[in-house]
Order: structure tokens, then sequence, then C-alpha cells
């Protein structure tokens, strides 16, 4: 019973980065290859505040949460108006920078041993009410009016320019809010494996949580979790065949994107009123 | 630094800076007509890596036909990608984002194929293959993989020059670039020249793949490397391949002067900075022309 309340816990701790990489990639079309460099600056602010500093746990989530806030304001005010292909690369950059200066910051992050002694404070509520938070603000944002202006700039950004959408004010917003909510996790990551190092925050983390996005469904906030719960569940249950698990996943993911592009549970909509703004828009599409 | 070892660092620089053009270069030819960013590629420099490997080691094959070998397997592997990974999407008119998703995904599992062949270890190539290992000119002492890299980096370009400005399929490759699909009203195959585009860019990942592994150790992670690439593409701006091979070598030089002053960890953190900079000043590159998205 433990086992399985220990990886529902990483599960439901890594799904709060993904609603972000939901909010980010699947409803704004923008693909940050560094999200989970933001993911570690959140969990080493955090350790390194608590166990270095002795400060307490929840004052330690805010400075972290805002550290995030700011760094992602400054890389964001550098590489949201390229094109997205290169906001893509740029943010790679970004990541590899970060996991250069978690390594090598040895003073304070304890380099490529990794960062230990991390009190467990992290409980299983904790991570599902967080989780339930999270969800409840992406289905907040994805039925407002900031949340259309999102799939008007994904489907057309010069049409939504016209329209009078301030498409930098607005990408700025979704990737602040992103990388706050991957820092979180990161957070509650660290608290509860006790441990973490640099190489747990790099690009094929980042393109970890795309894949899920894309293989729930992009258009569906119930498809991203319920990919997002398949991908994350598929290592475990496939522990026996562990060479070609990644091997399996991977083919699994090409024929879904190939032969179901909507993603596999793309169709699945939980709001009526949501199901209404994507028919229209497919209408317009047509 | 002394003068003697200021020009050694500039060799090793500009080596580097040729593995990273010949990888760029392929990158960009892709870019350039379906305008998407293929991570593939470094799954193509992996098995064509891994592919030399096995020609001299089990073969026994000399270095040419490993060479050899190594573009010939990059170009089937790049086919077998645009195959599997791209050609429905393209039929579909798909969105960029999915060519973006896929790519991604089928680097992860060339690298994941690699890992169940070769395990995880290090491997190496056979060390007879380069016979002299180093060169003496004068008072600098270069290896000889070094000028390897080099000659074939200029081969590789100045034939790439001939394809593309000469023959046929390279005018129009170039055409392609410019907008595949009035190419295609233009009474060209377009289907050939994406299959024929992802076939020079193999060949250019195979090469790449094939010098890396024998400047330095082979793992599956090899593929890799191809974000120096990319990066690389950014600095040039990807409209203009002469201006990406500059960059490459621009970079290669500064990377290796990275690492001798300020060590491998943190160059990282100064050629983010850089990549930023430039962005910020000069969007489209060196040299490049600008990318408008159309409306």
């Amino acid at each position: 019973m433990a086992y399985y309340l220990t990886v529902s816990t990483s599960i439901a701790i890594v799904l709060i980065s993904v609603m972000g990489t939901h909010l980010l990639t699947g409803m704004n079309g923008m693909f940050s290859l560094g999200q989970a460099a933001f993911m570690g600056l959140g969990a080493y602010t955090a350790s390194i505040l608590v166990v270095t500093f002795g400060v307490p746990f929840p004052i330690a989530v805010v400075a972290s949460i805002l550290v995030t806030l700011v760094v992602a304001y400054f890389v964001g005010f550098a590489t949201l108006r390229i094109r997205q292909d290169f906001f893509a690369l740029a943010l790679f950059g970004f990541g590899q920078a970060m996991i250069g200066l978690f390594t090598e910051l040895v003073q304070l992050t304890g380099g490529a041993h990794g960062f230990t002694n991390i009190p467990r404070i992290t409980t299983p509520t904790l991570a599902f009410v967080s989780l339930a938070v999270v969800i409840f603000i992406v289905w907040s944002i994805r039925r407002s009016h900031f949340g259309r202006d999102s799939l008007a700039i994904r489907g057309n950004d010069m049409a939504a320019k016209s329209s009078g959408i301030d498409i930098f004010k607005h990408r700025m917003v979704i990737f602040m809010i992103s990388s706050a909510f991957a820092a979180y996790a990161g957070v509650l990551l660290a608290f509860y494996n006790r441990y973490i190092d640099s190489n747990s925050f790099g690009w094929m983390i980042s393109v970890t949580w795309i894949i899920i996005v894309f293989f729930g469904g992009r258009d569906s906030l119930i498809g991203t979790l319920l990919g997002g719960v398949i991908l994350l569940v598929l290592p475990e249950v496939l522990r026996f065949a562990s060479e070609w698990r990644i091997t399996l996943y991977c083919i699994t993911i090409l024929f879904i994107i190939n032969v179901m592009p909507k993603g596999l549970f793309g169709s699945i909509k939980l709001p009526k009123f949501v199901k209404q703004l994507f028919t229209k828009k497919q209408q317009e599409a047509e | 630094m002394e003068f003697r070892l200021v020009l050694q660092q500039i060799i090793n620089g500009l080596s580097l800076g040729a593995i990273y053009s010949l990888i760029a270069v392929g990158f960009a030819m892709i870019f350039n007509i379906l305008k998407f960013s293929n991570f593939a590629h470094g799954g193509v420099l992996g098995f064509s890596a891994y592919a030399g490997f096995l020609a001299a080691t089990k073969l026994g094959l000399p270095l040419f036909p490993v060479i050899l070998v190594g573009m010939l397997t990059g170009a089937v592997t790049a086919i077998i990608i645009e195959f599997i990974a791209f050609r429905w999407i393209r039929k579909r008119n798909g969105q960029l984002v999915y060519f973006f998703v896929t790519s991604i995904t089928m680097l992860m599992l060339l690298q994941q194929i690699l890992i169940i062949y070769f395990g995880k270890a290090f491997d190496y190539y056979p060390i007879t293959l380069i016979k002299t290992k180093v060169v003496h000119l004068g008072e600098l002492t270069i290896a000889t993989n070094y000028i390897l890299t080099l000659i074939a980096t200029v081969l590789a370009f100045s034939l790439l020059t001939w394809v593309l400005k000469k023959t046929k399929v390279g005018i129009a490759i170039r055409a392609a670039s410019n907008d595949l699909v009035a190419t295609g009203l233009m009474g060209i195959n377009a289907d050939f020249i994406v299959l024929a585009t992802f076939a020079v860019s193999g060949m250019l990942g195979g090469l790449s793949g094939v010098l890396y592994g024998l400047s330095a150790s082979l793992t599956p992670q090899i593929g890799q490397i191809v974000v120096k690439g990319f990066i690389a593409s950014v600095l040039g701006g990807l409209g203009s391949l002469t201006g990406v091979a500059i960059a490459a070598f621009a970079l290669g030089l500064i990377e290796v002067f990275l690492i001798a002053t300020i060590g491998s960890g943190l160059s990282p953190v100064v050629i983010f900075f850089i990549m930023v900079v430039f962005l910020l000043v000069r969007p489209q590159g060196v040299a490049g022309q600008s990318f408008v998205d159309k409306a």
C-alpha cells in the first residue's frame, strides 16, 4: 500500500508541472525545453533556504516561487518576442545554463553529488490538494476570457494581434504562471524525495511533459490528466522490461500522433461551454 | 596564455566547430524546407556513429570506407525517419507542433535502440583506424583526427555547394526552401525533394557522427550533441547555410576557450547569455534573412 501511495504522490507532483506545460504548450503552442530548469530552480531555492538557512517551509515555498517568477520574467523578456522555434531553442539554452549553475555552485547546491538532508515535509495530502488547486486554476483560466485569448493566439497570432490582444503581455503572463507551477512542483518533489541533483532537471524532462500533453490531447484538460497518469504509471507497470520500456513508450507516442492527432482523449471534454468553444473554433477553421 | 597554446586552442576550436557546422547545416537544411527543428537529426548522428563503429570493429574496414558507411547509414536513417515520423503529418497538413513532438520522440527512440544494443558503456573506435596520431608543424603538435575533421568538412561543404548550385536536385531543394507548396505546383515532385533533402542532411549528420566518434568516445547519448548544432543555427540565422556554418565554427572556438578559462560546467551559462544577447540584438542571425510569419 505504501508503494502505491509513494508512486501516486510522485505522479501527482509531476502532474502539477504538466499542468503548467498544458497552459504553455497545449493552450498557447509555446514549446519550453527549459521548463524542468524552473522546477530545479524552485527545488534548489527552497531546499537551500530551509536546510542551509533554516527558513520555515511556507516562507521558503513563497520565496522560491518569487525567485522563479523574477527569473521567468527576465528570460521571457528576452525570448518571448522571437519566433517560436527560437523560443524553444533559447529555453533549451536556458535549461543547460541552469543545470551548469546547479552543478558548478558546489558551495550552495552540493554540485554533482546532489543536495541531501532535505526533511520530508511534503505529505501525500499536500501533494494531492496542491494538484487539485492547480487543476482548478488551469480550469478557470481555460474558461476565462484570458484563456480564449490563448487559443486565438495559438490559432493565428497575427489575427489575434489585430483583434487587439497584447501577445507579448499575454505570453509573459502564461509563461510566468507555468514556471511558477513547475517551481512549486519542484519544491514538493525536493521535500518528498529528500534529495535533488542537477541531472533530474534536464531538457528530456521538459520533453516528457510536452509529450504527455500531446499524448492525452492538448485541447482537453481531462485528456492531459489521463494521458499523464497513463504515461507516468506505464514505467512502473512495465518495470519487468525496463530496456524496452522507453522504446514502447516512443512507438506508442508516434502511433498516437500519426493516427490520432488530437491525442488519446482529445475528444473528451468535461464542461459543456468549453465544448461549445471548441466546436465553434473548428467551424471557423473550416 | 602563451601564444603557442592559443594557436593550439584555435585549432582545437576549429575542429570542434567543423563538427558543429556539419551538424548545424544538416539541421538547417531540414528547417528550411519543412520549417521545424528536427531533433531526430541527433538520432541520425548516433546511428551513423555506431554504424561506423561496427564497420571498423566487426568488418575491420579502413578509415575511408568507415566514413562512407557512416554517411550511407545517415542517409538511410534520415529517410526512414521521414517515412515514419513526418510524412503522414505533412500529408495531413498537420501543424508544426506535431513535427516537433514526433522529431523529439524519434530522437528518444533511436537513442533507446542504441542503448538496447550497445549498453550504456563507452565504446571507442579502434585505435588503429588512424595510424599517425599527431602531426608536428613547427612547434605545434596537432592531432591527426583534427586535421581529418577539417579536411572532411571542407570537402563536404564544397560538394554540398556544388550539389545545391549546379545539379537539378540541388536547385529544386533551394526552390523548396523558399516555398515547398509553390515548388510542388511548378511540377516538381515535392515528396522526392523532401526525401532528397533528408538524404543529404542525413549524409552530413552521418559524417559528423563518425568524425565526432573518432575524436571522442561513443555513447548512445552521442546524439544529444546535436543541440550544439541548434545553438549554432540560431546564432547563424536559420535561413542562410553559410551563416549557420560560420556561426558553428565561432561556437566551437568560443566553447574551447570557455572550457580552457572557466571550465566545462559554466560554459553553457555564458553560451546562453551570448545566445540571448544575439537574439535580442540580431534575431535574424549573423547572415540570415529574418523569417516573417505570414498570417
